[in-house]
């Protein structure tokens, strides 16, 4: 009993001297002794190889154990043994190298990785020998609809700017709204409280309303979905335009109108002098026609015809 | 028959120039109203684009949105026998251009709404008042200008609504992402301002109205001037028994034959078909539907059939085809209901360019402008009428099949009401009726009208032209 007291003194000392912020290339780090190791929930992906390499995208909310497990039905050559591991990102995990056994036909590798933060989000990949992988994409529930065209609005006027998870990816547990100033790197954090923006969240939306706008309000802003297991981040582009520049099209449109009427009036008014000008009887021929004013019948009309000419 | 004659040599000698001229007119005349029906009922019809910005800024529902462009259309026709009467009263340029100036003016004030009920004001009620001046007097001059190919002419006019909502639907869209709302808007209020050009073209008639309408005898009492309104506005026109029977006809049509371009696509995605199959059903019948009215308009013009035959033609196999809609696409064949739908919207357009054409037979030619201007009126409560059961039906049944067959059968009994007009089943065209007379001038002046409602392009007389 003592020596495993003493075992454990020893040991929490020598974790107190080297616990600092490490980057770890393993998975999934054990958290620490000190904070007790709470039940995470668990989770199974499994993936059937069926040729030499596959993408498997896994969206996660909240911290879990997740086990990844690759069968791999092999090829032509099946050895009875082949080795098998692990890489996150571009490295391999350490002590994961095995000796893959062949079992009715196929391979099986499996593994368990603690995922409880951004950090251990990313890329897994489970190896056979040289020949084929399966890679997991680990990540946060991503933005669909990203608009790629810029909302626009007006010096004075107030916008909306709309982030939107789909409704059938789980909701964020809050949402923060940056602006990026400048270089990527600087990002404003809007405050609750301004008067000038107004931050509506609801369910699996979140609507940036920005009043008075300037011409200085122009630029990218980003909304960051926050999940227990990490954020993601979606960006909508704004610009803010005076009248001047839809008043531009009007003014040409106008001049176009303008110019139109006028030639349609001035062209009437000089066919109708080339008329009036031309022959004398024409008017009263044209009245004939229009008002068909003829009292007595047809001799009037070639009476009067023969006095015209 | 004898004073046809020197009104045919005339026509021939030394009108030639004019004749021409006035043919060239006429092309103008129906390029001014390609344009301005274009903008009035092509724009009606595509600013959907800007209901989804509206909800998204004014945080309102679709059907709050919905009534921006049911208050503009139920103004356009409520102002119509006004815009009729103020032609009648005054010269139809001017009122065009008002029309026109008016349209434009609703939507540059729209774009500085900063409230819903701004833009219930301003896009519904100022440009419908707007476009109201303008339809009905631009169909009217139309209508009453060009005799020979007339059918023809409304045909090419109207079928401007389809070609304009392929181009500008894009480009609506195209300018509300980059001038936002109210940039778009105001540009649109700028477009409608062609309008005016339109109203341009229209010449000042120097008809003898003025005889007729001004009895500088009698002071402008009260009762004279209620009969003069009376006369702008052609109420008289309501008592007669051929003109009511047909705006009957008219308005029963009116309750079902759009039916299918509001619900088709729903129909067509409930019974099962994809998305992109019901819209390209929906675009097929657009498309047949500008070719109906012009095809429609070339073929009563040349004469072979009476226009209220025709008339009665398209409406029954219109009817028809409603009816056939929701039978087709419940058997499921995608073929069928394509096939169905290409001749409803066929047979939909070619009698949109008669219906109008018909008026003069009924009313006579000086009448035109009034009875047109009621006719909208009258017609718009079927609009008001028609869409509401028709969701209603869909409602209670679960199904469109009972709207079709009800809007189907609307319109069939609307081809029956045309059947009792009087003179229907002769072969040829009765005498237009004429406005009662004042005078020996006046009455030789009917006499001539009533010889050219009665010309050679609708009769056997004279042969065809």
């Amino acid at each position: 009993m003592s020596t495993s007291w003493k075992q454990l003194l020893f040991q929490s000392v020598l974790l107190l001297i080297s616990c600092r912020p490490t980057q770890t290339k393993t998975s999934g780090p054990t958290p620490p002794p000190l904070v007790p190791i709470s039940p995470l929930a668990t989770d199974v992906r499994s993936v059937v190889l069926k040729g030499e390499s596959h993408t498997e995208k896994v969206e996660l909310v909240n911290p879990v154990d997740l086990e990844l497990e690759c069968i791999w039905s092999g090829n032509l050559n099946n050895l009875p043994n082949i080795t098998g591991f692990w890489r996150k990102g571009g490295d391999e995990i350490e002590n994961s190298r095995l000796a893959v056994q062949l079992e009715n036909e196929k391979y099986h590798l499996k593994r368990v990785f603690r995922i409880v933060g951004e950090e251990n989000l990313g890329s897994y990949s489970c190896v056979f020998g040289n020949e084929a992988k399966v890679d997991f994409i680990l990540a946060a529930p991503q933005m669909g609809e990203v608009r790629d065209k810029p909302i626009v609005s007006y010096v004075g006027d107030s916008v909306v700017v709309v982030c939107k998870m789909e409704a059938t990816k789980p909701k964020p547990l809050s949402w923060n709204w940056y602006k990026a100033n400048g270089t990527d790197k600087e990002q404003i954090f809007f405050a609750a409280e301004s008067h000038q923006y107004e931050i509506k969240n609801k369910e699996g939306t979140t609507k940036l309303v920005v009043h008075n706008l300037t011409e200085a309000d122009s630029g990218f802003y980003n909304c960051e979905a926050v999940y227990a297991i990490g954020t993601t981040m979606g960006h909508v582009e704004l610009k803010v335009i005076t009248l001047w520049e839809p008043l531009k099209p009007f003014i040409a449109i106008l001049v176009e109108v303008v110019v139109l009427v006028a030639a349609i009036l001035l062209y009437e008014r000089s066919q109708s002098k080339k008329k009036c000008s031309g022959e004398n009887g024409t008017n009263a021929e044209q009245s004939n026609t229009l008002t068909q004013a003829e009292n007595n019948g047809p001799e009037e009309s070639s009476s009067m015809r023969q006095r015209k000419v | 028959m004898t004073s046809n004659e020197p009104k045919a040599k005339k026509s021939g000698g030394g009108g030639g120039a004019e004749a021409a001229e006035d043919g060239d007119w006429n092309w103008a005349l129906v390029g001014a109203l390609f344009v301005s029906t274009s903008l009035v009922f092509g724009l009606m019809r595509s600013l959907g684009v800007f209901f989804v910005e509206f909800v998204q800024y004014f945080e309102a529902s679709a059907q709050s949105i919905s009534w921006i462009s049911s208050t503009g259309l139920a103004a356009q026709q409520f102002f119509s026998p006004l815009g009729a009467a103020l032609c009648n009263a005054y010269d139809t340029r001017v009122v065009v251009m008002t029309g026109g100036f008016l349209a434009a003016l609703g939507f540059i004030l729209a774009s500085q709404a900063t409230c819903l009920v701004h833009l219930y004001l301003t896009m519904g009620l100022i440009s419908g008042f707007g476009w109201g001046l303008v339809f009905t007097p631009m169909v009217a001059t139309v209508v009453a200008n060009i005799e020979r190919r007339r059918a023809l002419a409304l045909g090419l006019g109207f079928s401007s609504i389809g070609i304009v909502s392929f181009i500008f639907n894009p480009l609506f869209q195209f300018l509300v992402e980059t001038y936002a709302w109210r940039g778009a808007l105001l540009i649109l209020g700028g477009l409608s301002l062609n309008i005016v050009a339109c109203g341009a073209l229209v010449r000042p008639k120097r008809r003898s109205k003025a005889p007729e309408k001004v009895d500088s005898e009698k002071s402008s009492s009260c009762s004279s001037l209620l009969g003069r309104l009376s006369s702008y506005l052609e109420l008289p026109l309501l008592l007669e028994r051929p003109y009511l029977t047909y705006t009957l006809a008219v308005t029963l049509l009116n309750v079902g034959y759009f039916v299918p371009y509001f619900h088709l696509v729903a129909h067509s995605r409930q019974v099962g078909f994809s998305e992109y199959q019901a819209a390209f059903v929906m675009s097929a019948a657009g498309a047949s539907d500008i070719l109906g009215r012009v095809a429609s308009g070339w073929f009563s013009d040349l004469g072979h059939f009476r226009l209220i035959h025709l008339l009665s033609l398209w409406t029954a196999l219109a009817g028809v085809f409603i009816m056939l809609l929701p039978i087709s696409s419940l058997s499921g064949s995608y073929a069928v209901l394509m096939v169905i739908s290409l001749l409803y919207g066929f047979c939909s357009g070619a009698l949109t360019s008669l219906v109008f054409a018909v008026v003069p037979m009924i009313v006579g030619v000086e009448r035109v402008m009034g009875a047109i201007g009621l006719l909208q009126l009258i017609e718009s409560g079927a609009g008001l009428l028609g869409t509401p059961l028709s969701g209603l039906l869909k409602d209670v049944t679960g199904t469109y099949t009972a709207s079709f067959v009800v809007a189907g059968g609307f319109v069939v009994l609307g081809t029956l009401a045309m059947t009792t007009l009087p003179h229907y089943f002769s072969c040829t065209d009765p005498p237009a009726p004429r406005r009662p007379s004042h005078g020996e001038k006046d009455k030789s002046l009917h006499l001539e009208l009533e010889q050219i409602n009665s010309s050679p392009p609708h009769t056997n007389h004279g042969g065809g032209q």
